[in-house]
């Protein structure tokens, strides 16, 4: 392993990350609150990231050097975002600041506290913009705006873009991040002046903006978007969670004029399906509780979309709607929405191979000699990357039972300890019950949060990067 | 005429005896010595060893001053440059087999690029060929003439059929409500071409000539009528198998292919993903009757072995399958199972030798004469010309029953201004008109031969 090029490129993305908190630093000026959080932040960050960015090593890099490098530059800045939360003397223990930063790095968007709205203004904002940064990746934000890191970078590319197979957009990584980015700052752009002409005050519309578009689903209000009871920006949110939720592939076929070929991906049409469909059977189960079907129509579809592209916003307590919308709602978060996008979990993309494949095996029954390519967007997909969906599904699964038991060492009901570990894994915070869309994990416990908050990062980072760190081989010399 | 052909293979050599016979200037160029050899010896031609698409040895060959270059090597890519430098070079037509499935969404755009006057593709014609025969399972064989309108179908004559024992001029008088025309017999491996005197029996082919309507309606008067085909059984996934596969599917036929090579299984499932493609032996009747093979109302076998082919083809008809085809290119075999009862089989070779020939002749037609298509019915050695009758052409305005047609020469089927005839004794012809002459000798050239 070549430690001193992993440690430079740490050091690399820790100046980003000083650069980053940067922007909550001039906010809470603005507000004229307290900068001295962010001021202790900044400084050991920048000359920690420094120091080691001036580290001379040698420019060998692999796939093992990628994905291990990968893990721990998420770690590193799970941990440095936790300060500001800490200094700030708002949360009660470390565990609720890494827990709270690893929901704003992982886009989802859960909270320790049981009270958001009396928090200062600069760690709201850092919340919210952390989550913006974690969205699209630390790694391509650092690859889109710094000189080149090194030959193998698509290593990089992949073990942070979710999702089954990894598109290229064009041929030179940096330039791919570079448009990812500039599409992402489009998207954002977009919301911002849409809500603040639905009437949402500046600072709130920036920071739902942020974590909006990149599906993590954090609000400055206790109750989520119910709060602002303004059915216009409900559904421009319910717009711009779609939009965080596809391919950015997508959008990239339509800037350049090839909307004909996007429209033609399988998975998008799966995804809209299954959002459509399941919407259209929410509105149906929860319309006798609503006095006009607009609002029931509405709700529906808000939090369809909020959970299948794992943000978690809300505006309505779910916990009272009828157990078929809430098995309905529980099972999206499993779904997820398409490769290369923000949002977390399985990933509408795998979800697909993993029914062709089981098609696959059921036609081999009758026909044992039948052999049928699996194919994604009309391209085949080679076995061994249907093998990787395989293993990702089994780990997927492993990991959250064994999350859900270890949750449930605290004592809480079946289903907020289940829920708290899926809504965890899934990135999409919110659970059922004790953690549902009104409840937060102020409750769990201090090493169940510190245990949450790595779940999180094991789900935005698909599984394989955070259990590579704890696999043997990846530190055997040999 | 001068003609070149690049590449002796089975086509190139088999193209060169055939037109070497019709008394054409022949210079093979080949890259192997013994193939040279072989040509060299058996046949009536000029030979160059080298590589068929550099310049030098093509000018060597004299396709600067050539009437045809024919370029059939087993590469797509050699074929398309040598077409490419002889055009350069002043050939003043070019042929190119190119045979890939991968060009041949591309072909047109292809062809023009490239300034390639013609490109034939042997598999994906046979494949056109057998899916013809599916669509008519009760024709033995189909040729089509003016783009589809017409079509000509054979059809072996059984003992209880209502035609056998009456003469062909009493069927007219039943028949008459349809426009079709017997045109040729095959009895005994003779053709001939009937007149009113001739009497089917039992065991011969009947040709008929019709648009594929009234075709079907006198099927159905014959009680030949069968269903149409459903689903189908392939055995080798050769590229023929792949276009016929492409074009039944486009049937609306299910279709289940058998291959023996793994991973051009998977490539087949890549670009047919609605047929169920089996990997595994497809002679090995242990496979067939494990997928039920007998349930489908065709089976085709394409694999490359004749061999194979032909016992596999015996077996599925034995096992009831209605409608059999087998590829064979050895036409020796092809006759000892046509005389065990298997009527469809299709030999690539003959098929593409028969375009290519056809292409000839049109151009030799072009020439001076009037001739604008050529066609060698399947299976026979009878022909059916393509005339195109202008202003000075004799006899126009003439009752064809006035007319004294030589033997063995029919008028089969008249275009007017776009609307099909089938010719009768009243049927006057006009300038403009395109006719189609069968003939039972080969090498008519002008519409004058016939008289």
């Amino acid at each position: 392993m070549n430690y001193k090029l992993m440690l430079r490129m740490l050091g690399r993305t820790l100046q980003v990350e000083a650069l980053c908190l940067l922007v909550p630093l001039v906010v809470s000026l603005y507000y004229r609150e307290d900068p001295l959080p962010f001021l202790y932040t900044i400084l050991p960050v920048a000359i920690l990231g420094t120091l080691l960015s001036r580290l001379k090593a040698r420019a060998e890099f692999f796939s093992r050097e990628g994905f291990t490098v990968v893990g721990l530059i998420w770690l590193a800045f799970c941990l440095f975002g936790a300060l500001p939360f800490w200094f700030s003397g708002e949360f009660a223990s470390f565990g609720d600041c890494f827990f709270e930063s690893a929901s704003g790095f992982t886009t989802t968007g859960g909270t320790a506290l049981a009270d958001i709205e009396s928090l200062p203004r600069g760690i709201l904002f850092w919340r919210a913009f952390s989550s913006w940064i974690g969205g699209m990746g630390v790694l391509i934000f650092t690859m889109a705006f710094l000189p080149k890191v090194g030959g193998r970078s698509q290593t990089l590319f992949r073990a942070e873009v979710p999702g089954p197979v990894s598109t290229k957009l064009v041929p030179q990584t940096a330039h791919a991040s570079q448009i990812l980015y500039l599409m992402y700052f489009v998207l954002t752009g977009a919301e911002l002046v849409a809500l603040r002409i639905a009437g949402m005050p500046w600072f709130d519309a920036i920071t739902t903006t942020f974590s909006c578009v990149c599906t993590a689903g954090f609000s400055v209000m206790n109750q989520s978007l119910g709060a602002y009871n303004l059915p216009a920006c409900e559904i421009i949110a319910i717009v711009f969670m779609i939009l965080g939720s596809l391919n950015f592939a997508v959008f990239f076929l339509v800037i350049t004029g090839r909307a004909r070929q996007a429209l033609r991906s399988d998975e998008l049409k799966f995804f809209l399906g299954i959002l459509g469909v399941v919407s259209l059977l929410v509105f149906w189960n929860i319309l006798p509780l609503y006095d006009t079907a607009g609002h029931a129509l509405r709700d529906a579809v808000f939090q369809v979309t909020s959970l299948i592209s794992t943000s978690g916003f809300s505006t309505v307590d779910y916990n009272l709607w009828p157990t078929f919308s809430q098995t309905l709602l529980l099972l999206l978060m499993f779904v997820g929405g398409c490769s290369g996008s923000t949002a977390g979990s399985i990933k509408c993309g795998r979800i697909l191979l993993l029914l062709r494949s089981s098609t696959r095996s059921i036609l081999r029954l009758s026909h044992p000699r039948a052999v049928k390519v699996v194919k994604l967007d009309g391209k085949p997909v080679n076995e061994e990357t249907l093998g990787s969906v395989f293993s990702f599904f089994v780990c997927y699964f492993l990991l959250l039972g064994l999350g859900s038991v270890v949750v449930s060492l605290d004592g809480h009901s079946l289903i907020s300890s289940f829920t708290a570990a899926l809504g965890c894994l899934s990135n999409v915070g919110p659970g059922l019950d004790l953690v549902g869309p009104f409840g937060n994990f102020s409750s769990f416990s201090e090493f169940n949060k510190i245990f949450l908050g790595v779940l999180m990062l094991v789900g935005r980072l698909e599984i394989f990067p955070i259990l590579l760190l704890f696999h043997p081989s990846t530190w055997r010399r040999t | 005429m001068n003609i070149v052909i690049v590449g002796a293979g089975k086509v190139g050599s088999t193209l060169a005896s055939f037109l070497s016979q019709e008394d054409h200037d022949i210079t093979i160029i080949d890259n192997d010595e013994e193939v040279i050899q072989e040509a060299n010896d058996t046949l009536d031609v000029m030979c160059i060893k080298g590589p068929g698409a550099a310049p030098s040895v093509l000018r060597e060959a004299g396709a600067e001053d050539a009437d045809l270059v024919l370029a059939t090597t087993n590469m797509d890519e050699v074929n398309m440059l040598c077409a490419l430098t002889a055009k350069r070079l002043g050939a003043k037509y070019t042929i190119a087999r190119i045979r890939d499935v991968a060009y041949t969404d591309d072909l047109a755009s292809l062809q023009k690029d490239l300034n390639i006057d013609a490109v034939i593709n042997p598999e994906y014609s046979t494949a056109l060929e057998i899916s013809r025969l599916l669509r008519l399972p009760a024709a033995a064989n189909v040729d089509t003439f003016f783009r589809g309108k017409v079509e000509m179908i054979g059809v072996r004559v059984r003992e209880n059929d209502p035609i056998v024992g009456h003469p062909l001029s009493d069927l007219f008088g039943r028949t008459s409500t349809l426009s079709i025309l017997f045109s040729a017999a095959e009895r005994d491996g003779e053709v001939i071409i009937p007149d009113g005197t001739f009497v089917p029996r039992a065991g011969d082919k009947l040709y008929v000539t019709g648009t594929p309507k009234d075709l079907s309606v006198y099927l159905r008067g014959l009680g030949r009528d069968l269903p149409k085909i459903q689903s189908a059984f392939l055995i080798g996934g050769s590229r023929i198998a792949h276009y016929l596969t492409k074009m039944l599917l486009a049937m609306g036929v299910r279709v289940t292919l058998v291959e023996n090579d793994e991973n051009h299984c998977r490539m087949l499932s890549e670009w047919l993903p609605g047929a169920l493609i089996l990997h595994g032996d497809g002679t090995d009747q242990e496979l067939l009757l494990s997928e039920h093979f007998t349930n489908n109302d065709a089976f085709i076998a394409l694999t490359g072995r004749d061999e194979d082919n032909l016992i596999s083809a015996l077996y599925a008809q034995q096992q009831g399958i209605r409608k059999v085809v087998a590829k064979c290119n050895r036409m020796n075999y092809a006759d000892v199972v046509q005389a065990a009862g298997l009527e469809c089989v299709v030999a690539p070779k003959l098929i593409t030798v028969g375009r290519i020939l056809r292409l000839v002749r049109g151009l030799q037609a072009k020439e001076g004469s009037v001739m604008s298509a050529l066609y060698r019915l399947s299976d026979t050695d009878a022909e059916a010309a393509e005339f195109i009758l202008q202003e000075n052409t004799p006899h126009l305005g003439v009752p064809l029953k006035d007319l004294s047609i030589r033997k063995g020469f029919l008028i089969v089927a008249v275009l007017h201004e776009g609307h099909v005839i089938i010719p009768s004794g009243t049927t006057v012809l006009s300038a403009g008109d395109r006719v189609i002459v069968i003939s039972h000798q080969q090498g008519i050239q002008s519409f004058r031969d016939i008289f």
